[in-house]
């Protein structure tokens, strides 16, 4: 008895599914317009995300060493600086390579190189650039590193690191609360509509669910249509978006590897790999909301 | 034994509307009873506790047996199926037709199909609608409507049925013809409460008749007229 009820409700849903056509079709469009906004935002979460993480890891100090500092001293340093707990990594930049690293950088630039020929010899030192391990710890990096001394070192000035990372943790923190705040205000409006379209839907039964009740239906066959309705509409909501979705990144997504040169980014390539994520959590929310709005307004409308 | 029971039954509306008030009222199986009385005293009130629709503010209701004075939510539906109600408003689903109309409340009742196809065409022909079964709500009489709710509120067998002026919204040949269906169902043993306003149809009818006023029962007659 149990099993042929629900092969009723399924009946009953998708029948009622074509026979309010119009209305299956406009709350579809709603709620994938809903979805979409909702990825748009995750879109551009991802990209700012990815693009902060991306100046961060370009965040090192430089240690500039003696021109003339033997090799075996600049080890030893170096080695002492990567024991420290909140380093990363240190690379040594010999004096050799920094002089290249300069041709190649200046290497189009005809004065520069006409005048680096002039002074005959290497002007440039050798140094160790040091990564930290958290970019949040670099104030306490730097005052390790104010500990060590030793008479190779030349100069450290951390100061212009410590400007701009400041500026980029307040972006950071900025761009992540006006995030969250737009998340949620944009969640907020979904799950408004799509309350709503629900209950627009359930209105127009009124009828049905005051006879369904007055001739003694139980409570749950009552519901469970709404239930079945809300995962058919879920699922096709869903793929529409997925849909629509794809080609859209495919065609963005020259353009975002053209803005964001240098750094690795395919936004492709993260809705692949967390496909089921993304969209199984949107299918989970979209039957929820479905299901909390019919509970309210099947109460709400069931009175005979 | 009584079919329906009600001991001191008071019902006030928030604020402070007293629908009914101290009512007092033993209906028989098999009986038909009529209860009369002017707008807003409060009938429709009675008929909404007997189906757990709303509950009373005080005193005690049985109704074949079972106290369902404090029912809880999930055992309102079992009420319901021993209980036929037929209300003015026809509440026919227009994209049905009659039969799946009747067949409705079977099939949201989880019943198999086999007992639906072997009850849902007794019912018809005891409205006398076995021949206009196949068309659509909007397609019949105001009558043929009305006989339509009525076979639906039979599937269940109920025990008593309850009629909330079933022929308020229909012309006196209509009425009539409901009128003789409710006698024939009560002959059958059911125990109908005919809620009306139609000082004919209780003349006519003459059996017991219980006068409300102001949610307060005031006349209780074996054989009755219209009084008001
Ligand atoms: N849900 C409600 N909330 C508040 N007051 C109500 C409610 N339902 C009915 N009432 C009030 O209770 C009183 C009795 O109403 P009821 O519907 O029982 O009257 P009635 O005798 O059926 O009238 P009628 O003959 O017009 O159908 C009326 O004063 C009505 O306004
Ligand atoms: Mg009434």
């Amino acid at each position: 008895m149990f099993l042929l009820s629900i092969l009723r409700v399924i009946k009953f849903s998708l029948q009622d599914f074509w026979r309010n056509i119009w209305l299956s079709v406009v709350t579809i469009l709603i709620l994938v317009l809903a979805l979409l906004s909702v990825n748009l935002l995750l879109v551009v979460k991802v990209l700012g995300s990815t693009a902060i993480d991306a100046v961060k890891e370009k965040v090192d100090i430089s240690l500039y060493l003696r021109s003339e500092a033997p090799e075996n001293r600049i080890f030893t340093l170096k080695d002492r600086i990567s024991g420290l707990d909140s380093v990363k990594e240190v690379n040594y930049i010999s004096k050799q390579t920094a002089i290249e690293n300069f041709r190649d950088k200046h290497k189009n630039n005809q004065d520069m190189m006409l005048a680096l020929s002039e002074l005959g010899n290497n002007p440039l030192s050798p140094s160790l650039v040091i990564k930290p391990k958290e970019v949040d710890n670099y104030d306490e990096l730097i005052v390790s590193l104010n500990t060590i001394d030793d008479q190779i070192i030349e100069s450290r000035n951390f100061d212009d690191h410590k400007a701009m990372l400041a500026k980029i943790n307040n972006i950071t923190d900025k761009a992540s609360r006006a995030g969250l705040i737009i998340s949620l205000f944009f969640v907020l409006i979904t799950v408004l509509v799509v309350y709503n379209t629900v209950r627009v839907a359930i209105y127009t039964h009124k009828r049905e669910i005051g006879i369904m009740k007055l001739v003694g239906a139980s409570t749950w066959f009552i519901r469970a249509p709404y239930l079945i309705s809300g995962i058919v509409y879920a699922l096709l909501g869903v793929s529409a978006v997925i849909i629509i979705l794809y080609p859209l990144l495919s065609l963005i997504q020259p353009y975002l590897a053209n803005f964001f040169s240098g750094f690795e980014i395919n936004i492709l390539t993260y809705y692949n790999n967390s496909f089921i994520k993304i969209f199984g959590l949107e299918i989970l929310a979209v039957i929820l909301i479905n299901f909390l709005a019919s509970l309210v307004a099947v109460g709400k409308y069931s009175k005979v | 034994m009584n079919m329906i029971k009600l001991e001191n039954i008071t019902k006030i509306y928030p604020p402070d509307i007293k629908a009914l008030y101290r009512v007092n009222l033993h209906i028989k199986p098999g009986e038909f009873v009529s209860l009369v009385g002017q707008s807003g005293t409060g009938k429709t009130t009675l008929v909404k506790i007997l189906i757990g629709e709303e509950r009373p503010s005080q005193g005690r209701i049985v109704v074949g047996g079972w106290d369902i004075t404090d029912i809880g939510q999930a055992e309102v539906p079992v009420l319901r199926r021993q209980i036929g109600v037929v209300f003015q408003d026809f509440k026919l689903l227009h994209r049905k037709t009659l039969f799946e109309n009747v067949c409705f409340a079977l099939q949201v009742c989880g019943e198999p199909s086999s007992k639906i196809n072997n009850i849902v065409p007794q019912v018809l022909k005891i409205v006398g609608l076995e021949n206009k079964m196949r068309r659509y709500p909007l397609e019949v009489s105001g009558g043929e409507q009305q006989r339509t709710v009525i076979a639906r509120a039979l599937v269940h067998r109920p025990k008593i049925l309850l009629a909330d002026e079933p022929t308020g919204n229909l012309d006196s040949i209509n009425a009539d013809e409901i009128i003789e269906i409710l006698q024939k169902i009560n002959k059958f043993g059911t125990t109908v409460l005919l809620v009306t306003h139609n000082r004919e149809v209780v003349n006519k009818l003459r059996k017991r008749v219980i006068t409300i006023e102001n949610g307060m029962i005031v006349g209780d007659q074996a054989v009755g007229k219209y009084i008001l």
